[in-house]
Formats: C-alpha cells, sequence, structure tokens
C-alpha cells in the first residue's frame, strides 16, 4: 500500500470528448448500486469496479467523472483508488497473468512458475508486453494454497500451475479478446 | 499418547461439498437453492423465525460457546449481546451486519471452499444472524481476487431474494415471526474489496465499504456501537455464520458434543468442528473439516486427511493458521489445533487453523524474508511502527537471506519483532503485531538457521588493565 503521489500543480490531464462514464453506465448504477449504500461514497469502490470493468484501467479523466457523478472531491476519490491494489492507474495489457508469490506458493516454487511467464512474454513481473496483449504481476497471496503454486489467470483461478500449464494457458489466451474491454487504449 | 480419534463422524459445514474423508472433491459442484432445501436447508431459519424470538436466537449461540473463526476466537454471542437495546417496539433503528469474506492472509482458503460451492449455508447463517441481532442490511465483503466466488454468492443471494430469505417480505417471504406481525425486510448485497490484506481487520473493513481507504479506525467506539455509516454494526466471518444453521436446527448441546474442552484450567472450550486448509509440503493439501483439538501430526499424517508429507521428507515446522499467528517448530507437531494452541506452543493463537506444513529442505530464512515482504506490502501506512518497523525488518531478512548481515544484525530483528507496534496500545491494529509474531517465533525457533548465514561480529575481549587504559 505504498504512498502515491501526484504532481499537482504541474499535472497535465489528458482529456479526451466522449466520457468514460456514459449515460447508460451511470444509469444502471444508479439503479442498482447507489440505492444499497447510506450515502454516496459508500458507492465509490462497486462504481470504480465499473468503470475499470470497461476500460481494463481507470484514467485520470474517468477518476474525476466518478468525482462528480458521487458528489465527491477528485482528491477523495484518488485517496480510495490509489489505496487499493486492484485499481488500474496506468493502462494494463488485456490479459493479465497475477502469479501468487505468497509463502505456500513460494515453498511450492512458484519462481519456475514466474520464470516460464517471463521467458514465454519476454518481459518482468509489472510490465506489459509490447503488443498490449498481457501484463505480468506477481500478487501477495491469492488464497489459492490448496493450489499452490497458484495463479490468476484474469479472472480465473489457476491451480497447480506448471512452467508448461501456464505456457499453454498463455497460448490459448493470445488470440482472445481482453476481459470487459469495450475498446483499445 | 493414544491415537486422537474424531467425536464428529458427519460433516456440519462440509455436508454438502464433498471433503476427504467424507467425499472426492472431484465431486464438488455448486449446491443451488433447490438442493440445498432439500437437503434440509432453511430449517434452522425457519424454526428460528417461526417458534424463536430474536433474543432466544441470541441466547441459543451464546450458550453455544460458538468462538468467532477468523482468528480472534471471540465468542459470537457475547458479542451480539453488545449491540444497543432495542426500544420499545422491539425496533433496534438502523443496523448493520459486515461479513468478513476478505480471505486474504497467506495460507488461509477455508471460507473460499463455502463461497465456492455451499453458498446459501452462509447466507442461512447471515439471514439467522440478521435476525437475532434485528439487522436491516448485511454487506457481503468479499475480497476483489475471489471473481468466481462473488459471481456465485451474487447469483445465491438472487435466488434467496426470489424465495423470501432476504427482500422488503424477507425471512422467508414475511412469515409471522414469534416477535411482530410485519415482515422482516432484510437486505443483502455483495461488495467486493479492491485486493488490501488490511480490510479483513473489521474497522478497516467497514472504512472500505464505506468507499474510503482501507484505514482501521482506533476503538472505541466500538463498532457494536459505532460501526458502518456511524450505525451499530456487527461483523463476522463466514464460517462463523456457517455454524449457526447447525446451533439453531440441532441446539447448542449438540454443538458443545463436538470439539474439546480446554486443558487450561478456567480457560474458554473449543467447541465444534472447524474447517482446516493444510497447505504446503503435504501429500494432499485442501480443506478439511475437523473437530477442534486435532493433532497437527493427525492432520498430516492420517490418510483421512493429509496422508503424510510429500515425498516421505521429515517434518520442519508449519504455519498455526494463517502467517500472523506464527510458526510452530520441529518439536511442535503435537500440537492439538484448538483455541489454546496459543498459550500452549508459544504461537499468537489459532488463527484461521490453516498451516502451512514445511518439510525438511525448506529454507526458513526465504520463509521469514518471505513474510517479512509480505507485511511490509500490507502495512497500510497510518501508524509509524508499523509502516517503518515491516520496512526495517524486509531490509534485514534480506541481508541475511544474501549474507550480508553481521550477527548483530540479528539482535537488530529480534529487537524490531519485539517491539514495533505491540498491541495494545503502540498500534491501531493488529498488523504489526502479526509481523511480530511471524518473524519472532522463526527466530526463536530456528536460530542456527539465521546464525549459519551472519558473519560475526567480533567483540573485542582483552585484558581489563583498569579504569583509565584507554
Amino acid at each position: 500500500m505504498a504512498w502515491i503521489t501526484k504532481p499537482s500543480a504541474t499535472m497535465k490531464v489528458p482529456k479526451r470528448a466522449e466520457p468514460y462514464l456514459g449515460a447508460e453506465l451511470k444509469d444502471r448504477l444508479t439503479r442498482e448500486i447507489l440505492p444499497r449504500y447510506e450515502h454516496k461514497q459508500g458507492a465509490l469502490i462497486p462504481v470504480l469496479h465499473a468503470v475499470q470493468h470497461v476500460w481494463g484501467w481507470l484514467p485520470w479523466q474517468a477518476l474525476e467523472e466518478v468525482a462528480s457523478f458521487l458528489e465527491l472531491t477528485p482528491a477523495q476519490v484518488w485517496d480510495t483508488a490509489s489505496f487499493y491494489e486492484e485499481f488500474w492507474l496506468q493502462p494494463k495489457g488485456a490479459h493479465v497473468i497475477a502469479v501468487c508469490r505468497s509463502v505456500a506458493c513460494e515453498i511450492c516454487d512458484h519462481k519456475q512458475i514466474t520464470d516460464a511467464c517471463r521467458a514465454k512474454l519476454g518481459i518482468e513481473p509489472g510490465e506489459t508486453t509490447d503488443d498490449g496483449k498481457f501484463t505480468l504481476v506477481e500478487l501477495e497471496c491469492l488464497g489459492l494454497c490448496e493450489g499452490a503454486p497458484a495463479c490468476l489467470v484474469d479472472e480465473r483461478m489457476h491451480l497447480s500451475a506448471t512452467p508448461e500449464s501456464i505456457t499453454r494457458a498463455i497460448d490459448d489466451l493470445r488470440d482472445k479478446p481482453g476481459h470487459g474491454h469495450a475498446a483499445p487504449h | 499418547m493414544a491415537a486422537w480419534s474424531p467425536k464428529t463422524t458427519t460433516p456440519v459445514l462440509t455436508a454438502r461439498i464433498p471433503c476427504w474423508p467424507h467425499g472426492d472433491p472431484k465431486n464438488r459442484r455448486i449446491v443451488s437453492y433447490d438442493e440445498y432445501v432439500r437437503t434440509g436447508g432453511y430449517v434452522a431459519l425457519r424454526k428460528a423465525v417461526e417458534t424463536m424470538t430474536p433474543e432466544q436466537v441470541t441466547e441459543e449461540v451464546k450458550k453455544s460457546v460458538l468462538r468467532g473463526r477468523g482468528g480472534a476466537g471471540f465468542p459470537t454471542g457475547v458479542k451480539w449481546t453488545f449491540l444497543p437495546k432495542p426500544d420499545a417496539n422491539g425496533d433496534g433503528g438502523q443496523r448493520y451486519l459486515a461479513i468478513n469474506a476478505d480471505e486474504s492472509e497467506p495460507a488461509t482458503f477455508k471460507d473460499r471452499l463455502l463461497c465456492d460451492f455451499d453458498p446459501h449455508l452462509v447466507l442461512e447463517g447471515i439471514a439467522l444472524c440478521c435476525y437475532a441481532c434485528r439487522i436491516q442490511t448485511a454487506y457481503f465483503y468479499i475480497r476483489g481476487e475471489y471473481h468466481h466466488q462473488a459471481a456465485v454468492m451474487e447469483r445465491a443471494i438472487q435466488e434467496a431474494y426470489q424465495n423470501g430469505v432476504f427482500g422488503k417480505q424477507g425471512l422467508l417471504r414475511g412469515t409471522r415471526t414469534k416477535n411482530r406481525d410485519q415482515a422482516w425486510a432484510v437486505d443483502c448485497y455483495v461488495h467486493r474489496g479492491a485486493g488490501a490484506y488490511i480490510c479483513g481487520e473489521e474497522t478497516a473493513l467497514l472504512e472500505s465499504i464505506e468507499g474510503k481507504r482501507g484505514w482501521p479506525r482506533n476503538k472505541p467506539p466500538f463498532p457494536a456501537i459505532k460501526g458502518l455509516f456511524g450505525r451499530p454494526t456487527i461483523i463476522n466471518n463466514v464460517e462463523t455464520l456457517a455454524h449457526l444453521p447447525f446451533i439453531i436446527a440441532q441446539g447448542a448441546e449438540a454443538f458443545m458434543k463436538q470439539g474439546t474442552e480446554s486443558s487450561i484450567q478456567g480457560a474458554p472450550p473449543s467447541y465444534g468442528t472447524k474447517l482446516m486448509g493444510v497447505s504446503g509440503h503435504v501429500n494432499r493439501p485442501g480443506v478439511f473439516e475437523c473437530d477442534l483439538g486435532i493433532p497437527l501430526r493427525t492432520l498430516i499424517e492420517s490418510k483421512d486427511y493429509c496422508g503424510g508429507m510429500r515425498r516421505g521428507k521429515k517434518f520442519k515446522g508449519a504455519i498455526a493458521g494463517g502467517i500472523s499467528m506464527g510458526v510452530l517448530g520441529p518439536d511442535q507437531m503435537d500440537a492439538e489445533m484448538d483455541f489454546d494452541i496459543g498459550r500452549k506452543y508459544n504461537v499468537l493463537g489459532l488463527g484461521t487453523a490453516c498451516p502451512t506444513v514445511f518439510d525438511e529442505d525448506t529454507d526458513m530464512v526465504a520463509v521469514a524474508r518471505n513474510i517479512a515482504r509480505f507485511f511490509k506490502h500490507e502495512s497500510c501506512g497510518q501508524c509509524t511502527p508499523c509502516r517503518e518497523g515491516s520496512g526495517w525488518l524486509y531490509q534485514l531478512m534480506v541481508k541475511i537471506e544474501e549474507g550480508r548481515a553481521r550477527s548483530k544484525d540479528l539482535d537488530l530483528a529480534l529487537e524490531i519483532a519485539t517491539s514495533m507496534g505491540t498491541m495494545p496500545g503502540t498500534t491501531i491494529c493488529g498488523l504489526a503485531d502479526g509481523n511480530n509474531w511471524a518473524i519472532r517465533t522463526i527466530l526463536n525457533k530456528y536460530p542456527d538457521e539465521f546464525q549459519a548465514r551472519v558473519r560475526r561480529t567480533f567483540v573485542p575481549v582483552g585484558i581489563s588493565v583498569g579504569a583509565g587504559a584507554r
């Protein structure tokens, strides 16, 4: 949970005409999510999830739109969005390979899984391939310890991984569209 | 020592989820509402609503001495009684239930099993708790990485709404309850977390539902008085709630026949069964439902459970139950897995009862480094001792592992791990304490491995020639 700061005075925010939080999405969120919480800030995390689900990540413009939608300040939205690891504040690849690096997976040799991904994709953990298809990350415990070493391939659990099985999973995904991406970025 | 034998021979929590030794995990599938009802589901809720007042339900749970399954082992019924008393109309005002399914502790994966396959068991527990505590809204806080499980719960909640468990005509379609004539309106929502271990801490979880960063709150006020959105709030673990249908349907006495009495005079008992998720170097890792009090040795070596150490290696140690509880040493394989484990075997406690087992080839320095990195990564940054101390510990562990450390660094590591953010009082939550216990128990139980990795710090000792010699 590192502290992420932003250069407020000098930061240039790229803006585009089309909003990230479209009327249809706003309508759905107003109907389904907002009534669940006592105040609008309560809906912030579900709303961020919903926006990220559509765009794959949370651009600054989207955060500002969320802020005005929920009647919060951009700082409040940034505060929350930057705290949680699952919110992507930079673009990520169409597919995310998340290798668990916590204790149960480490003693069951998670390193060979990361190495297999590294070799297959030619990137280090935290990086995205040049074609924008894959992002490789190492995460703390995914709660899949009985299947150590384990990974999360997009949103699917991948238990008892071997270098071969993870390479195969990557091959299978290569030509599939990214999960929940309406447009490339 | 006499061989341990299970008291509970039919599974309770995993009645519908095949687990060894009662069934093959390959046959697991999601239990739908219809199947759940067909196999005796929602009987307890109906019984409670039709024949018991909310106070009687609370009393029954209190009597059973059901202790929280999330880590601290606090008696659930007692926790419920901390809520403010309802007014003369039997109305408690707006109250909330937050269900803690933010299972992020490394080595822990027991709640996932329930959410994955038997979501209605959890929902029945939620409904029972809502009835007993007069709660109108429940938030099921599930960790962000459990995408599939969140979807399963979401679907099960829809089924429960359709069948009158939740909704405006909730608790089984507005059945006239023992307590009052009008229908009980109960809402239940899934709230997905977004990848922060600290949100498993109860007040951080509340902050997270309120849409803020997951920073634990100072207590008091306790959540039962002033919790979510400033209202009285109960926070219970998934497994704790899953025990409720059995307790209400069969009675507290039946529950008290499972598990074990405490072997320490005057300590509270460990009744009931417990899901134990074993991972690491064993032949058959997975979740097993056992009576509390099962020796770790039985859990590892019995053919019914893990079936022995992988490749016949020797036992070197095990995480007691989630890494923040510390590590059991090579001579502690006979530890009984119950709530007394902390006092008897020099670990913090039973935690989530999910041991990770290490075989003889495990590098304990690497394990310590891994754990230190985890806590450094997950410290929320609110309190200085934890934010800074966890980073120092990680740096020291890396230094030791790489062979750059000196023996005085071991003393420094031990000093940090003994004083950093010790509870109560120096930090807001227990994260730093978990970090301390994990590192301290490893340092203390495997000193040789650390000694061998460091260069000695020579202390020049000579002949004293008097005070003025230097």
